[in-house]
C-alpha cells in the first residue's frame, strides 16, 4: 500500500508540474489536440498507480513524451497559421444575415438544436436577433447581435464615466494580504485605521475587505451585512 | 524572452534530456543484464559437457554466479521493466540449483533452455524495432 501512496504522490506532482508548464486552460476552452492530450495523460498516469508490477517510469515516460509533443505542436501552431488551422480547425460562421447556414452545420456535425442551445447560452433566444454566430475552434459559440438587439453601451448613450477600477483584496478571511497592500499602496496601520472607523475590533472578524483606486472600501464581517466606507485616495493604486 | 518563456524552454529541454537519459539507460541496462544471463547459460552448458554432467562443483559455482548476477540486475531492471515479465526468469534460475542438488539433468537443461528462450524473446521485445513499435 505504501508503494501505491508514494507512486500516487509522485505522479500527482509530476502531472501538476507538467500542466503548469503547459499553461492554464479551462476544460471548455481547450483546442482538440489539448483535449486529446488531457484525456491520454489522465489515463496513462493511473496505470502505474493501479498496477504495482508496472514500473512508475512506464507512466512517466509516455506522459513526458506527450508533453514534448504538445510543446512542439504549440510552437508550430504559433509560427504557422496553416498548421494551426490544420491542428485546431477554423472558426465557422453558422448564422449569417441570411439565417442558419445548413451546410456549415453539416460540416460541423451539429444540429439546429445545438445551435439554439449555444445561442441561448449567449443570452439570445431567437435567430432573428443575431447578425452572426461563429463556432470557435474550442467548440464555443460567439454571437454578434443585430444592432437593434445589442445591449446599449455607455458609448451609445454618450455618457462620461469614470475609468473602471479593480478593487484589491486587502483582507481575506481574517488575514491581511501583504502583497496586495503593496499593490494598493497602503500599510497595515491604514487597514487597522479603516477597521476602527468601521468599528471592527479584530482583523480575524473580517471576511472580506477590498479597496479601490478611488478610495472606496468594501468591508464585510463574518455573519454580518457588508458596509462601504470612503477614504481619501491613498496614492495611486497600481492597476 | 519573458520569465514564463524561459521557464517553458528550460522545462522543455529538461524533459527531452530526461527522456534521452531514460531511453539510453534502459537500453544499456536491459542489454547488459540479458547478455550476462545468456553468457552464463552458455558457460554452464559448456561446463556440464566438459564435466560429463551437472553434478560438478564448476557447474554449481556457475549457477550460483548466475543467480548472484541476476539478483543484482533484477533490482535495477525493476525500475524499467514490468516486474511480472522478469519474474519467471528469476524462478527458472532458482530451479537450476534444485535440479543440481537432485541431479535431475533433463529438467536442468529444460530450465536452461527456458532461460535462454526468455532472454532471446526479451531482446526482441525490449529493442526499438519496427515490429515492436507497431
Amino acid at each position: 500500500m505504501l508503494t501505491i501512496v508514494v507512486r500516487a504522490i509522485i505522479i500527482y506532482l509530476l502531472v501538476l508540474f507538467l500542466y503548469r508548464v503547459m499553461g492554464k486552460r479551462q476544460l471548455g476552452e481547450m483546442q482538440p489536440f489539448e483535449l486529446v492530450l488531457t484525456l491520454i495523460i489522465a489515463d496513462l498516469a493511473t496505470i502505474p498507480m493501479a498496477e504495482v508490477s508496472v514500473p512508475v517510469l512506464h507512466g512517466i515516460v509516455p506522459v513526458l513524451t506527450l508533453v514534448v509533443l504538445h510543446f512542439i505542436l504549440t510552437y508550430l501552431s504559433s509560427v504557422s497559421n496553416k498548421f494551426a488551422s490544420f491542428l485546431s480547425g477554423k472558426p465557422v460562421i453558422v448564422i449569417n444575415p441570411d439565417g442558419i447556414d445548413a451546410k456549415a452545420l453539416k460540416n460541423l456535425n451539429i444540429s439546429v438544436d445545438d445551435v439554439f442551445e449555444a445561442i441561448r447560452g449567449c443570452g439570445y433566444f431567437s435567430v432573428e436577433q443575431i447578425q452572426y454566430a461563429i463556432m470557435e475552434t474550442n467548440g464555443k459559440m460567439s454571437v454578434l447581435p443585430k444592432s437593434n438587439f445589442a445591449p446599449v453601451t455607455v458609448q451609445d448613450m454618450k455618457l462620461k464615466v469614470e475609468k473602471s477600477v479593480i478593487p484589491i483584496n486587502v483582507v481575506n478571511e481574517g488575514k491581511i494580504l501583504k502583497d496586495n497592500l503593496e499593490i494598493a499602496k497602503i500599510d497595515e496601520a491604514k487597514v487597522m485605521e479603516l477597521l476602527n472607523k468601521a468599528k471592527v475590533k479584530k482583523v480575524k472578524d473580517v471576511l472580506l475587505m477590498t479597496i479601490d483606486k478611488q478610495g472606496s472600501v468594501y468591508l464585510q464581517q463574518y455573519g454580518q451585512k457588508y458596509q462601504t466606507l470612503q477614504t481619501e485616495v491613498l496614492g495611486k493604486v497600481k492597476e | 524572452m519573458t520569465k514564463v518563456g524561459i521557464f517553458k524552454l528550460v522545462s522543455f529541454l529538461a524533459i527531452i534530456a530526461v527522456l534521452i537519459v531514460i531511453c539510453v539507460v534502459e537500453d544499456r541496462l536491459v542489454a547488459d543484464s540479458l547478455m550476462q544471463v545468456k553468457d552464463y547459460c552458455y558457460r554452464i552448458e559448456m561446463a556440464s559437457e566438459e564435466q560429463g554432467g551437472i553434478a560438478s562443483g564448476e557447474v554449481a559455482s556457475l549457477v550460483d554466479n548466475l543467480e548472484t548476477s541476476w539478483k543484482k540486475n533484477e533490482g535495477k531492471l525493476c525500475f524499467m521493466v514490468n516486474h511480472k515479465s522478469i519474474e519467471q526468469l528469476g524462478v527458472e534460475i532458482v530451479r537450476l540449483k534444485t535440479y543440481i542438488d537432485e541431479e535431475e539433468e533433463i529438467e536442468f537443461f529444460t530450465s536452461l533452455e527456458i532461460i535462454k528462450s526468455y532472454v532471446e524473446s526479451f531482446q526482441h521485445f525490449m529493442g526499438a524495432s519496427f515490429h515492436n513499435i507497431l
